[in-house]
């Protein structure tokens, strides 16, 4: 993670919700609000929990291995966030609304399916956060994985529905959404964003077609 | 605690093959790995929690296996061979292309219903385990897909669907067995068969052949139906 010295807290404006962790601010005096300083922390925490998922997968994911990658104490972790499945879930959630907010731009079903890839395709670690399905033992983390595909599948049917007045057998998008997302999850694996580029026309025939 | 009922459709061939006392300890051990992941989450299995499922001694244990590690990965390399091939058994007895997709489903749908926590074991926490095991379900799947594709030979070039269509298939059908056991509802996995099989005939044939296979679905859910409730009543 590259280092960006500041000379003043007018160099860094509020962090943007992204997969890839905002630099670390040096330790010290560099006269930033505090509050800024603590948003700073938090993304850089959330970009972090996607990284060491993508890392070692939920078997194997610690908080201190988030600590370690987002360069914060353990003790900061833990003023943020009361463990480490509540930032797992804060990391999710924000992307999952980021990839939705993606989808809704592009509007058209096909525009959405492929926005949908790249967005998946330009932070290959938010691809594996989204994909990989949630330990179940983590009651929220499974909901918000559920809510996710209800969500795709609503905005799926609704696209459907606009383009040809198709009225697709209920149900069958969270079927179809959670076949793209076995899918994603396979080609985002290996952590080459081009296997994930090419699946878009596929997908994209498979997705509409079979509604 | 004793391991979950044995499945009738999945054989145990080491059992068969080698009724060894140790191949027996080691049997019993893969099982309640597994049986314990499903149970608990494979995060928090211990060689403790196998144990208390096998009824086996730590000595006895550490013979068979260098770690938890070690014995869930030789579980589920095993396990998930095991089921893979009953699938495809099932599918390969059945006449034409879309029975055989409806026996294997209802396959694996039996042997979820039997062993909730081992089937939970081999679609989820595998992938939440890592690798070696996220490799062996991707293999797993690609062999299953490549069953589901063979449809392929059958249709007119012109309107093949996508290469990645079988892997497709298969896809959603596992996410859809993962979400009913996640949600531990092993029984509601039974009323999404109709709509699991318009989806796979859907992703290859046209929408009349995915309304047939629904409706042949729906009668065949409910003779099922009707026949548990007949037992019921004796």
């Amino acid at each position: 993670m590259t280092e960006l010295r500041l000379i003043s807290g007018a160099a860094l404006a509020e962090p943007e919700p992204a997969a890839a962790a905002p630099p670390r601010l040096l330790p010290g005096r560099h006269g930033m609000p505090a509050d800024l300083v603590r948003a700073h922390q938090r993304q850089r925490l959330l970009a972090a929990a996607a990284a060491a998922l993508a890392e070692q997968g939920y078997g194997r994911l610690t908080a201190a291995r988030v600590t370690e990658l987002a360069h914060v104490s353990s003790r900061t972790f833990y003023q943020h966030f009361e463990d480490l499945w509540a930032c797992v879930l804060a990391a999710y959630e924000e992307q999952a609304a980021r990839l939705c907010d993606a989808i809704e731009r592009a509007g058209a079903a096909g525009a959405g399916i492929a926005a949908a890839i790249e967005f998946l395709a330009a932070e290959p670690d938010v691809a594996r956060l989204l994909s990989a399905e949630p330990p179940p033992q983590i009651a929220a983390l499974a909901a918000a994985r559920r809510e996710l595909v209800e969500r795709l599948g609503a905005m799926l049917r609704a696209a459907l529905a606009e383009r040809d007045g198709a009225t697709p057998l209920p149900g069958l998008e969270r079927r179809l959404v959670g076949a793209a997302l076995a899918l994603v999850a396979s080609r985002a694996a290996g952590g080459d964003p081009q296997r994930l580029r090419d699946l878009e026309p596929e997908l994209t025939e498979l997705l509409l077609a079979s509604l | 605690m004793a391991p979950e009922a044995s499945a009738a459709s999945i054989r145990l061939d080491s059992l068969e093959a080698a009724p060894t006392p140790e191949a027996a300890v080691r049997e019993t051990a893969m099982e309640s790995v597994l049986v314990a992941a499903g149970e608990i989450g494979y995060r928090e299995v211990s060689v403790k929690s196998i144990l208390e499922r096998s009824g086996g001694h730590r000595v006895q244990f550490y013979e068979q296996f260098a770690s938890k590690e070690d014995c869930f990965a030789r579980a589920y390399a095993t396990w998930i061979d095991r089921l893979c091939v009953s699938l495809l058994e099932a599918a390969a007895t059945a006449p034409g292309w879309e029975g055989g997709i409806r026996a294997a489903i209802v396959r694996l749908f039996e042997f979820a219903t039997e062993r909730p926590a081992m089937t939970r074991a081999l679609l989820v926490e595998g992938q939440i385990a890592g690798e070696p095991m996220t490799a062996r379900y991707e293999a797993t799947l690609e062999r299953l897909a490549a069953a589901v594709d063979s449809v392929r030979a059958d249709i007119d070039p012109a309107a093949a669907p996508p290469e990645a269509t079988g892997s497709f298939v298969i896809g959603g059908i596992a996410s859809c067995a993962a979400e009913a056991l996640t949600a531990g509802e092993p029984s509601r996995l039974w009323d999404s068969l109709p709509e699991l099989m318009h989806f796979a005939v859907g992703a290859y044939l046209d929408s009349e052949d995915a309304e047939g296979a629904f409706e042949r679905a729906h009668v065949l859910l409910e003779r099922r139906r009707a026949r548990l409730a007949e037992e019921t009543q004796r």
